[in-house]
């Protein structure tokens, strides 16, 4: 061997400018270059619009804030997961490509330094392209005194990148605490329950984290922000071990049995691909009752700024409605139409499998948060009513237009600059007015609840035409 | 009895000429080889004539129908093992020819009876009830390919099919597929692999550049003429090999 080897320092310089490069063209693979560039102007611009908006209502920008950071913080957790479950994981959401964070494999590199930097070149990448705009999209506001001061942007986005970096580390740390085990998971669940305890009981947990930071900038606040990251990454170093493999899975036949009950091959293995995924059917819950809590955080607010109580069931219906676009999501996430073209199946028969098994799955488990939403916050039982119509035919609408514009891979949604916008305005057409009916009409009376009930039929009724339409021009595609 | 006939197709990746005019004719009880360099459009041949996607021009039909009017008739009528798939990941094998029996219209008994006889012939009877995202690279390739011919149908489409499997494994799939040929049915078998084509072929087309460029049968080939010199001749490489030598 003439040649020497390159030093550790050269080798992760090289790795690293090859990580930024990867993940720019999988954007760009995935969704056209000039259209992820664009992202993050959209950023900037959604950014700016929703603080003017809030500070017009007279609403707190602080509470706008709050929202980035915890934004950024699901963010991270959400960026930490698709290079620490692995390959698979990878796999199942992007398809079959391989990424440079597993080449340890092959090549003479540390899985463990790898992962390192795999960590900084997604800090750099997000903190850059998605961060930056989300703090820049607060100037607009400061500018015209909306109460968060031009000179904080800097902070802002410091605290958002270190948000991001703290929600990566516990997806690190939470990944090798449940591959240790039940000791592990039993710690795991300690320190989550340790948290919400201490939250529910009043104790200031934001103020140790980066968002504490933002809100009293100072030498205890960064210090306390430094510890939990610190240990997060530390409790990731000590039990997360890139290499380990789970132990195979052997279950009993279940396929039988669900085709059974379901009667389409497709719906059958599509619903047990979201049972036995990462979550299972919990997944689909944990989505719904986000969308819950936010609606719930919607009517307080609607309340607080108009001093009118909005009409729960309208309100709870149309927002529990989009539950729609998280479970086709979760039913869609494991395959592709080409998977199926090996055998007898064309592709209307896989979308119509898709809709049998959202048909089954996306309004009941709608309607159950529905359900638990009425009781909890009360409304009257034609609201109540006319809002279960609402939700199934929000659903539906949701349902049939993602299918329209993105087929089975709802995902491109999350970076693609014109798809994002055509979804959100054909969303927003037929719920910013039955939202308005909800928070500005409350008690919405007997005509507008009859004009609901049909709007949300019609809606429906437009979901499932826009889903058969679609399937003769998804055909043509998946036969190109 | 011709099974597959393919007459000038073509297929274009933008700029790329994946298929330029291929045209070939198989007969029933042929084990046909498409053997050509990564890139020839073996893939492709095989994805258009299982009606997968359409080809820009041209025509074919297998076993009488034609793939692009009729897509699922050709897929009722055949096998396929396409060479990038995986079984579903959150299936396990038994799961999945299970499935495979659902869509294919067959009886339970039959699927239960063949999923044992395809266990032990490819040696994975202990990974039957384990999740398909648990499986080995190989214990994955033999669930597809017991899939592929799970309805033991007349004509069979495999991609490669002796990838990642271990030598003991490939034995019993090559005498598997020989066996299969000389009951009457007709199997394709896309390789890069000059051995693997010349063992295993009774007759194997040389496809370059979209084109079928030779047909040999290695069994009437000459004593000193090898499958590999035919294949470097007709590929383009000629005067590259003749210098390695």
């Amino acid at each position: 061997m003439s040649e020497e080897s390159p030093s550790r320092w050269d080798r992760d310089k090289t790795v690293f400018r090859e990580m930024l490069r990867e993940e720019w063209r999988l954007h760009s693979e995935l969704l056209g270059g000039g259209r992820f560039g664009a992202f993050p102007l959209l950023v900037v611009a959604l950014v700016a619009g929703a603080v003017w908006l809030l500070d017009s209502t007279g609403t707190d920008p602080g509470a706008v804030v709050a929202g980035m950071h915890a934004l950024a913080f699901v963010f991270g957790l959400h960026t930490g997961s698709i290079g620490f479950v692995g390959r698979d994981a990878v796999a199942n959401v992007l398809g079959d490509v391989t990424l440079i964070v597993f080449s340890a494999r092959t090549l003479p590199l540390s899985q463990a330094r790898l992962l390192g930097i795999f960590v900084v070149k997604d800090v750099c990448y997000y903190a850059v392209l998605f961060l930056l705009p989300m703090a820049v999209g607060v100037a607009p506001a400061a500018l015209a005194g909306a109460g968060i001061g031009l000179a904080a942007i800097p902070l802002l986005w410091a605290t958002l990148v270190t948000t991001f970096v703290l929600g990566i580390g516990l997806t690190i740390a939470g990944v090798g605490l449940s591959a240790k085990g039940l000791p592990g998971r039993g710690l795991l669940l300690a320190l989550l329950g340790v948290a919400v305890a201490a939250w529910y009981t009043g104790v200031p947990v934001v103020d140790y984290t980066p968002y504490g930071l933002y809100l009293d900038p100072g030498v205890a606040s960064a210090g306390a922000a430094a510890a939990l990251i610190l240990a997060a990454y530390a409790v990731g170093a000590a039990t997360f071990d890139p290499q380990a493999k789970p132990a195979d899975r052997s279950v009993g036949p279940a396929f039988r049995r669900w085709l059974g009950r379901v009667s389409d091959p497709v719906a059958a293995k599509t619903l047990l691909d979201v049972s036995r995924s990462s979550g299972g059917f919990g997944k689909v819950l944990f989505s719904a009752a986000v969308l819950l809590g936010v609606t719930a955080g919607l009517v307080d607010l609607a309340a607080d700024i108009t001093g009118v109580a909005p009409s729960v069931g309208i309100s709870f219906g149309a927002v529990l409605g989009l539950t729609g676009f998280t479970t086709y999501n979760w039913l869609t996430t494991n395959d592709d139409v080409a998977s199926y073209l090996a055998h007898p199946i064309d592709t209307a028969a896989v979308f119509r499998g898709k809709l049998r098994a959202f048909l089954l799955l996306g309004p009941a488990v709608g309607l159950a948060f529905y359900a638990v939403g009425v009781l909890w916050r009360g409304t009257p039982p034609g609201e109540a009513a006319v809002g279960a119509v609402v939700l199934v035919g929000v659903a539906c609408y949701v349902f049939g237009l993602t299918i329209c514009l993105a087929g089975m891979s709802p995902n491109e949604f999350l970076f693609d600059t014109g798809l994002y916008a055509a979804f959100g305005a054909a969303i927003a057409v037929p719920l910013v007015p039955i939202l308005v009916v909800a928070f500005a009409l409350a008690p919405v009376s007997a005509t507008l609840l009859a004009a609901l009930g049909v709007g949300g039929v019609v809606l429906g009724a437009l979901g499932m035409g826009l889903y058969r339409r679609s399937l003769g021009k998804w055909a043509a595609h998946h036969r190109e | 009895m011709t099974a597959i006939r393919t007459d000038d197709l073509r297929k274009s990746y933008g700029d790329v000429d994946a298929l330029a005019g291929l045209s070939l004719s198989i007969e029933s009880g042929e084990l046909y080889g498409l053997l050509g360099p990564n890139g020839a459009g073996k893939t492709t041949a095989m994805s258009v004539l299982t009606g997968q996607i359409l080809a820009d021009a041209g025509e074919a039909a297998v076993l009488g129908v034609d793939p692009e009017s009729d897509p699922i008739g050709v897929r009722e009528r055949v096998g396929i093992l396409p060479e990038k798939e995986s079984p579903p990941s959150f299936l396990t094998p038994r799961e999945y020819f299970q499935f495979v029996g659902s869509v294919r219209g067959m009886d339970d008994d039959a699927v239960d009876e063949r999923t044992e006889t395809w266990a032990e012939r490819l040696s994975f009877a202990e990974k039957l009830d384990t999740l398909s995202t648990d499986l080995s690279r190989g214990q994955q390739q033999k669930t597809m390919i017991a899939g592929a011919f799970l309805h033991e149908p007349a004509v069979v489409f495999i991609d490669e099919p002796l990838a990642n499997l271990d030598p003991i494994v490939q034995e019993r799939v090559k005498r598997f597929l020989t066996t299969y040929r000389e009951a009457g049915n007709t199997v394709v078998v896309s390789t890069h692999n000059v051995e693997v084509a010349a063992e295993l072929c009774s007759r194997v087309g040389i496809v370059n550049a979209g084109e079928l460029v030779a047909e040999v049968e290695p069994a009437e080939l000459d004593p000193d003429e090898t499958l590999l010199d035919v294949f470097v001749e007709n590929v383009d490489a000629g005067e590259e090999w003749k210098g390695d030598e």
